[in-house]
């Protein structure tokens, strides 16, 4: 009987993964490459990132044309702005190679639309949009995006006409990369708060447009495979 | 015998405060091409380690944009940082990297960040 009133246990498996993350990191705070207090001073550091500056720098472009100018110009300046220094928040204060301190803010425009994958890893602007979306890390995004976008921008709701020219940026060097959308029609007078509620992460990695009254990303369809992996 | 000293940090010290590629500013020389310069990827071998992508390789491209002076992933990816080259970001056509990309969509493009040292002129 008491066997059946088990707890569930929190975690079913530990992945191979995390098994090795776990083995480097011990060997590497061993080595003195690092130390654990460092570790936890990154992870910590991490787990305060998220896309609210990037939504308020958008809303900021859209309201400032002044602004718009520098973002595109120099987006690490106007990181600044919104409260993400590239350079010196970050615990090494010099990036890493998975976050490279060179921000790039592509401008879309009623006949331009950027959209961002990194087609070789996963590339993404963590400091200033936190961490990716599982979607955004998978082969199937990455592979397929440069190659037939307008089909998976159709997936996640999207589709353009044919006018529309459809820029891929592959993140694939040291630049980061969030797209400006345009500012949609039936936000005239809006505040800078309300604005920055309609860019959702979505918006600002170029997969969806803001609309008046949408605040967040819609949910992605889950298929079951063709040919599930057996465990 | 010694070991052979190596300065592990020797990176961390340039870049600190500063950035990375900002580091890097000023040490690549005069840039080969400029803004909308045609070019050509070359398909150079990448035995140990590129970020080259395939489908660009013999690709025509545009230049759009002068980016930023950076050793190549070719080269940092040994810890070698004494040749830093310049960035560009290059547009191509789709029409041009997949022959049956549809013609309604001719003018649907991609654009990517390459090393100099990729770029021929065409």
């Amino acid at each position: 009987m008491a066997e059946k009133h088990k707890p569930a246990p929190m975690v079913d498996e530990v992945s191979e993964f995390e098994v090795l993350e776990i083995a480097v990191r011990e060997l590497a705070i061993e080595k003195g490459l690092f130390t654990a207090e460092d570790h936890q001073h990154w992870t910590e550091y991490m787990h305060t990132l998220g896309p609210l500056p990037a939504a308020r720098l958008v809303a900021k472009a859209w309201l400032d044309p002044e602004y718009k100018k520098l973002a595109v110009k120099d987006g690490v300046k106007a990181s600044l702005d919104v409260g993400i220094d590239w350079v010196n928040s970050m615990p090494t204060k010099f990036g890493t190679p998975s976050d490279y301190c060179n921000l790039r803010v592509l401008e879309d425009t009623p006949k331009l639309k950027h959209v961002v994958v990194c087609t070789l890893c996963s590339c993404y602007p963590r400091p200033i949009l936190g961490q990716s979306p599982e979607w955004y890390r998978t082969p199937n995004y990455r592979r397929r995006l440069v190659r037939w976008p307008r089909q998976v921008l159709a997936e996640f709701g999207l589709q353009l006409p044919e006018d529309v020219e459809v820029r891929v940026e592959d993140s694939n060097q040291k630049s980061r990369f969030i797209v400006l959308p345009v500012r949609p029609e039936g936000t005239e007078g809006w505040t800078e708060d309300q604005l920055a509620e309609i860019v959702t992460r979505d918006c600002l990695i170029g997969v969806a447009v803001p609309r008046p009254g949408k605040t967040v990303n819609d949910p992605r369809p889950v298929r079951p495979a063709i040919n599930p992996y057996k465990h | 015998m010694s070991k052979p000293h190596y300065d592990r940090e020797h990176h961390a010290k340039k870049a600190t405060g500063i950035g990375d590629p900002q580091c890097f500013k000023g040490e690549a020389g005069p840039a080969k091409f400029k803004v909308g310069d045609k070019v050509r990827i070359k398909d150079l071998p990448d035995i140990f380690y590129s970020r080259t992508q395939v489908y660009t390789r013999g690709a025509p491209a545009t230049v759009a944009e002068l980016v930023y002076e950076s050793p190549a992933a070719e080269d940092e990816s040994w810890d070698n940082t004494d040749n830093p080259v310049w960035f560009y970001s290059v547009v191509f056509k789709q029409k041009d990297l997949w022959p049956d990309y549809p013609d309604a969509f001719a003018n649907d493009t991609v654009e990517t960040e390459l090393p100099e040292r990729w770029l021929e002129p065409l």
